[in-house]
């Protein structure tokens, strides 16, 4: 490659990233704008699989990374394929923790303000309320809880989310991916400029992994739609179906 | 193997978005449902439940022999099922549907309805396709 070539690809690059990074929508304050209804996923946000009940999306400028198995220690392996989906904590209605909530097939709210971001989750109900905190701090009162304790800073157009202070009772992807109170989560949300947010989590948790867990999904602004009541346990038939 | 550029955009779409499709909101289908076990049924709407964490509607149909089955259609939530335009008032009691459904693994009168087919001929969705549910992060 020329220097000249090697100047215009650098040049290029460097225009792209400007555009992309001025038409994100932005907070009085400069930030990212991220608040809004968001959607990892499910029917109401893709429609059908396969049929043809909504138009396919464009493929995503930034793409989450790539969904990868949870590196377990062999007996923490082991004692994961002892649970069945009827360990399910989710199937009573209890919250589904970090970052398992975020791929849940229902909408949330995310409220920003400079001082802190509000996430109200259609799902069970759950709701997280961010400090913006430089220093990542968290309160040192902590009692173990299913969601966690929350707080978050700014790097560049990235908010960063630090959660601990977990419970070991909620599972952090499919069947059988239990944790223990050493949980740590951290979160990336970043907006993108075709409207999009790619959430990365990742997952420590050095009692059962033998290296962070990296997962992430991407985050759409499903159409016309609020986030509205999800009573889970009114009509929940499917414990006593599936203990059968 | 060599995969045209055009051709892997749209395999990175459609990657993002398997990794983004769960089944059910709060349980996994394969563990109550059988996805091979797809029936047709014909019969009348006896009651509907339209609520959390998933619809049921009951519908009354014949069997082989001839006896009347009341058989309860599991369904998505009541919230899923309206942003993809399948309201409330679609379910009318006495009315007469046609639905494809999943058979229950413990060979109850239970389904997992698919697909809804009205007095009028339109079809709707009920609930989800049991095949597309991923294996293990059905949640």
């Amino acid at each position: 490659m020329t220097t000249f070539s090697v100047r215009c690809f650098a040049i290029t690059a460097c225009s792209v990233s400007l555009t992309l990074a001025a038409t994100i929508p932005r907070t009085a304050d400069g930030r990212p704008n991220l608040s809004g209804v968001w959607q990892g996923g499910g029917v109401s946000l893709y429609g059908e699989p396969g049929a043809g009940t909504r138009p396919a999306p464009p493929p995503p400028v930034n793409p989450p990374p790539k969904r990868e198995p949870i590196p377990y220690q062999g007996w923490a392996e082991a004692k994961s394929k002892t649970f069945t989906a009827t360990d399910d904590p989710t199937l009573r209605c209890l919250l589904a923790g970090v970052p398992r909530i975020t791929s849940m097939p229902m909408p949330f709210e995310i409220i920003q303000t400079p001082k802190e971001v509000v996430i109200a989750y259609e799902s069970f109900h759950a709701f997280r309320i961010i400090p913006i905190n430089d220093k990542l701090q968290h309160p040192n009162d902590l009692v173990p809880t299913w969601m966690g304790d929350s707080v978050a800073r700014w790097d560049g157009d990235t908010l960063v989310v630090d959660v601990t202070g977990f419970n070991d009772k909620t599972w952090l992807s499919g069947t059988g991916s239990f944790h223990t109170e050493d949980l740590h989560v951290v979160e990336r949300f970043q907006l993108n400029s075709d409207d999009t947010i790619t959430y990365t989590a990742t997952v420590t948790d050095p009692k059962v992994l033998t290296k962070p867990w990296i997962t992430g999904a991407l985050l759409r602004r499903p159409p016309n739609t609020r986030v509205e009541e999800y009573e889970c346990i009114e009509n929940n038939q499917d414990v006593p179906h599936m203990a059968k | 193997m060599k995969i045209p550029s055009r051709n892997r955009l749209l395999l990175a779409c459609v990657g993002v978005m398997l990794s983004a499709l769960p089944a059910l909101a709060h349980h996994s289908f394969a563990a109550e449902y059988d996805s091979k076990e797809l029936v047709t049924v014909s019969g009348v709407i006896t009651k509907v439940e339209w609520t959390n964490p998933h619809i049921y509607f009951y519908i009354d149909a014949k069997d082989a022999s001839g006896a009347i089955v009341n058989w309860a259609v599991e369904g998505y939530p009541p919230n899923t099922l309206k942003r993809t335009g399948f309201t409330r008032d679609d379910l009318k009691v006495g009315e007469t549907v046609t639905i494809t459904a999943y058979k229950a693994k413990d060979s109850s009168s239970r389904l997992a309805g698919r697909e809804v087919t009205f007095p009028d001929g339109s079809k709707k969705f009920a609930g989800p396709a049991g095949g597309a549910a991923p294996p293990t992060d059905a949640k």
